[in-house]
């Protein structure tokens, strides 16, 4: 056991730690690679250049605070209202809704930005069509590439994992605090202001720092606006600092400089949310007790929250999703007509896609890079948090956690541009730069996800049982195996889904590190829809794949849930006596003691929470780090 | 160890612990849990460690199932040495049963498999046929044979002890290990328990660890009780012995309701009696030997070993005048308290306790006699 948690810790120090030494290296060594190259010597010349073009670094600066901060803003505010309709009123729809406003969660970020460019295109865009009928609105209602359509943007393409954040949070709310407060009369206001807000605080500011932290990480968006738009933000600047000039060597040391400089700011943030989540948990507004919270009786205002909703729901979901169906059935961009739909809509860009070997190449590619890398954090997380929660604390287990946990706060930007280096410095003797291999490899960084989960996943197994299993004869293997794997699989079972899920959507490390013969389909669809890309750029066909894309995920990812479902449900049926299992028909035949189902019952919701409801970075994240 | 004796009835092993000693480290200082245990578990009897939590009996325990690794002393079972300070058998090889507080019913399976597990595993695994008919049999022990195809978490609270109990009893170890398995059940099912666990204990003739808190559990199923108090065992006695006769203020606050009152020894007979003044009247006890005049003790005795008279009874002595300022009713007994009076003003209270058809009223003038052989003279200690 002792083995393969020391293999764990070190597949993951490398996954982590060897990326980042490598950068910080490069921005202090030379200003093209570190090692290997004549030119390479220490020094701080690559801050001296920062500094010399101090213009562009603040403007860099100011524009990636605002268009960072500003949509991670936005789109708190967009998922906290939504979240609170959905679980703590008494909207009528609120279950559909509830479903509705996930849906942009399985689109890749890279085509939601694709389809939102095509939704405000100025001439053809369906939304600017629709706001043209407003009798106020000018021309172009919405200037694609103004600054304030850009942070609107991210923050729409983003929304969908502060929601799946907040939700839990709301849920799992101690209403009685809230009820003594009413009893007490305050009003709904009051009570909100006074208490409710005070109290989910924590819980929040840690949310706001994972989305920001999201949000610095995602390329999508400033790759596809951003450059026309005339802002140079952070993840556009790093990402055109790699790609060389003509004649020139691509200034590595200077990105490695500009990387540093984030990546110290998203230290801080993520130390700001560590002390959030440890005094939320100091304050414990969560108990987990399965109780519901009361629910705001809305009256009047039913109105005006039903088209806040219906015009979240339209942007993000149905006019998205139609852009694209658009764009893939007519054969240049035009606007939305009946003339149009009936004279010029063909459906030959889905077959073009479906005969385009090197579609289905990618396609292969992704699934390998996804399953992979999901297999590879899964395993070295899950065998590393069981160790690390079942061993006592000391500081050296809580660093190891801390390490283990410390994926959610490196960007993906600074993560693909890191492990970029390391394949470079690298490249000499373990030639893997820029193959399927390496993308593996980088993908896993995301293996936080998987620990955190594995990590709360065995502190809910008490160690009763397995002293039990120890008392009644059994090995520590046979322990491990007989009641610990069978109890943490379906945690590990989900976690791998959502790795996985995040694996084909993942675009911003591809971006830093596939070629053409390595990209995944994400790439693929980008190269396609890029009228920079000469040959493949084909905007109808870029589109159908995009769906097609989006169909698969979709697909691949609730199939495999529902296979995992599947095996839970015939559990369940083995298992009639457990809440929540679906039994909702026929009482069980003995109320089990409480403390006796909390185990399987948390587990399954656990279980549940996790495969619908988490997100990306966040699995269980916001419960969180500081656990230990 | 041999496992040879499968299907006889093997009765229990002798347990010998001798001056146990196990500390955690918090912050680099260690905190010393378990200060020098010495008991003997005679074959087929059932040993309770009592005390209050934080006390180190639990810790004790877990030093005896091998979940915990003692920092000093000797553990053996039947002559097999299980735990020297530096050298520990590890919990499965140990050939012990162990009944967890929260039950620790695996989930993830049903009532059958829960039981048969331990006859699945290295330590005293069995042929599957075999195997099957044994953990039947443990499940007919308690009486869960019919349910032995349902998920064990569709069980009640009180028949997954039951389950529990079958499970550390399967492989027919020869030590049971008991850590509060009655604290989570509900009043009446605990003593529905109590009972029934007594008398499987008896019939399988198995040496029991019993660990509680709860006094009324140690002394209605033990042979024999060890109170423990800041990691030391207090005093080791039958049931009735502690109760009657406790060595120390501790011992006796904390098994049973006990009124201590301050007093003088004034004097001292040839029979090892003592007369001794409480509440300015002098009064007659059994006294311990070095016991010397003018000594100040503490006298203790049970509330229930309080008699009240109406009037003042002749030639009896410890009586005391009293005014009744409390009565409760308990349901079997009733409760009263009482403020003792010397030349019209109160000088002590007490606590009695009696049958509920022959109360006194509040506010009543009465007359309390302490028996002397209920009385009990205790030196004050400094650590009381």
């Amino acid at each position: 056991m002792t083995a393969a948690m020391i293999v764990a810790g070190v597949v993951i120090f490398l996954l982590l730690a060897v990326p980042l030494i490598v950068q910080v290296i490069t921005a202090f060594r030379g200003p093209f690679l570190p090692f290997g190259v004549a030119s390479a010597q220490w020094g701080v010349s690559n801050f001296v250049t920062l500094w010399e073009l101090r213009e562009d670094f603040w403007s860099v600066l100011g524009a990636t605070g605002a268009f960072v901060g500003g949509s991670t803003l936005l789109s708190l505010l967009m998922a906290f209202g939504l979240a609170w309709v959905t679980v703590r009123t008494d909207f009528p729809f609120r279950r559909v809704i509830g479903v509705l406003v996930i849906v942009p969660y399985i689109i890749p970020p890279i085509v939601k930005a694709q389809a939102y460019l095509l939704m405000v295109s100025p001439e053809t865009g369906v939304l600017n069509q629709l706001l043209r009928l407003l009798p106020w609105t000018g021309d172009v209602p919405i200037d694609p590439y103004a600054f304030g359509t850009l942070i609107l943007i991210q923050a729409l393409t983003n929304v969908t994992f502060p929601y799946l954040m907040i939700v839990p949070i709301l849920t799992n709310m101690d209403g009685s605090l809230e009820e003594s407060a009413r009893a007490s009369g305050a009003s709904w206001g009051e009570t909100l202001r006074r208490v409710t807000l005070p109290m989910l605080w924590p819980g929040l500011l840690g949310v706001a720092v994972l989305t920001f932290i999201l949000g610095l990480g995602s390329l999508e968006v400033p790759l596809l606006f951003g450059q026309e738009s005339g802002r140079s933000i952070f993840a556009l600047k790093l990402w055109t600092l790699i790609s060389s000039n003509a004649g020139e060597l691509p200034q590595y040391g200077l990105a490695a400089a500009w990387g540093l400089v984030f990546l110290v700011i998203t230290t801080i943030a993520f130390a700001v949310y560590l002390r959030a989540t440890r005094n939320a948990e100091r304050r414990a507004s969560v108990s987990g007790k399965g109780f519901r919270p009361t629910t705001m009786k809305l009256g009047a205002w039913r109105i005006p929250v039903a088209i806040g909703v219906a015009i979240f729901i339209l942007l993000t979901a149905v006019l998205p999703l139609f852009a694209l169906f658009w764009a893939a059935i007519t054969p240049y961009p035009i606007a939305f007509s009946f003339t149009a739909l009936v004279e010029q809509t063909q459906f030959g860009s889905f077959a073009a896609v479906l005969a385009d070997g090197e579609f289905w190449a990618s396609l292969g590619r992704t699934l390998v890079i996804a399953g992979g890398s999901a297999t590879i954090a899964c395993v070295a997380a899950t065998v590393l948090a069981y160790g690390i929660a079942r061993s006592t604390s000391t500081w050296w287990t809580r660093a190891v956690d801390l390490f283990a946990s410390s994926s959610v706060a490196i960007p993906a930007t600074i993560a693909g541009f890191a492990m970029f280096l390391l394949f470079m410095v690298i490249n000499p003797v373990i030639p893997i730069a820029g193959t399927v291999l390496a993308l593996v490899i980088a993908y896993s960084y995301r293996v936080s996800i998987a620990y955190r989960a594995s990590y709360s996943a065995t502190l809910q197994i008490r160690t009763e049982l397995e002293e039990a299993a120890l008392t009644s004869g059994a090995s520590r293997l046979a322990t491990f195996r007989r009641v610990i794997a069978p109890l943490l699989l379906p945690t590990v079972l989900a976690v791998w889904i959502q790795v996985f899920i995040l694996g084909t959507n993942e675009f911003t490390l591809p971006a830093f590190l596939a070629t053409p013969e390595s990209r995944p389909l994400s790439m693929y669809v980008y190269a396609m829809i890029n009228p920079r890309s000469a040959q493949l750029y084909a905007p109808d066909q870029g589109a159908a794949m995009a769906l097609v894309f989006t169909l698969l995920v979709f697909l691949i990812g609730y199939g495999l849930q529902w296979a995992v479902s599947l095996r839970a449900i015939g559990r369940a049926k083995r298992r009639p006596g457990l809440p929540g299992l679906g039994s909702r028909s026929g009482k069980p035949p003995v109320a089990p003691a409480p403390d006796t189902i909390s185990i399987a019952a948390q587990e399954h919701q656990e279980h549940r929470a996790r495969t619908k409801l988490r997100t990306p970075d966040a699995a269980g994240s916001e419960r969180s780090v500081s656990r230990s | 160890m041999t496992t040879q004796t499968t299907d006889a009835q093997r009765g229990g092993g002798l347990l010998v612990v001798e001056n146990l000693q196990k500390h955690y480290e918090l912050d680099g200082a260690e905190v010393p849990v378990v200060k020098g245990v010495d008991f003997t578990i005679e074959p087929g009897t059932f040993y309770s460690l009592l005390g209050p939590s934080g006390c180190g009996k639990t810790t004790t325990l877990r030093c005896v199932a091998g979940l915990e690794t003692s920092n000093g002393g000797s553990i053996r079972l039947d002559g097999d040495v299980l735990s020297t300070g530096d050298r520990h058998v590890p919990p499965n090889k140990r050939d012990v049963g162990m009944v967890f507080q929260n039950y620790a019913i695996w989930p993830h399976m049903t009532v059958f498999q829960n039981a048969v597990f331990p006859l699945q595993v290295s330590g005293g695994r069995l042929p599957k046929a075999q195997a099957r008919k044994r953990a039947m049999e443990a499940l007919e022990l308690v009486q869960l044979d019919h349910l032995a195809e349902r998920p064990a978490t569709a069980l009640s609270g009180g028949q997954q002890q039951r389950l529990a109990l079958a499970r550390a009893l399967a492989h027919r170890p020869r030590l049971l290990l008991l850590d509060e398995p009655l604290s989570n059940l509900d009043a009446k099912l605990r003593d529905t328990m109590r009972t029934e666990l007594r008398s499987l204990q008896r019939s399988l003739g198995i040496s029991a660890l019993y660990v509680t808190h709860d006094q009324s559990e140690a002394l209605s199923m033990s042979d024999r009780v060890a109170v423990m108090n800041g990691g030391r065992i207090v005093q080791e006695a039958s049931p009735r012995e502690l109760y009657d006769r406790p060595a120390d203020r501790f011992v006796a606050d904390f098994v049973g309701r006990v009124n201590m009152i301050p007093a003088v020894v004034r004097d001292r007979d040839e029979h090892g009696d003592a007369v001794v003044e409480a509440f300015g009247t002098r009064m007659v006890t059994p006294c311990p030997g070095g016991v010397v005049r003018g000594e100040e003790v503490t006298i203790t005795f049970r509330p229930e070993s309080i008699r009240w008279h109406e009037t003042a009874p002749a030639d009896r002595p410890n009586v005391l005048p009293a005014r009744v300022v409390r009565v409760e009713f308990l349901g079997e007994i009733v409760e009263y308290e009482a403020e003792v009076l010397h030349g019209g003003t109160t000088v002590g209270r007490l606590t009695a306790r009696g049958a509920p058809m022959a109360s006194p009223r509040e506010g009543a003038e009465v007359f309390l006699e302490l028996a002397p052989h209920a009385c009990r003279v205790l030196v004050d200690d400094p650590v009381g």
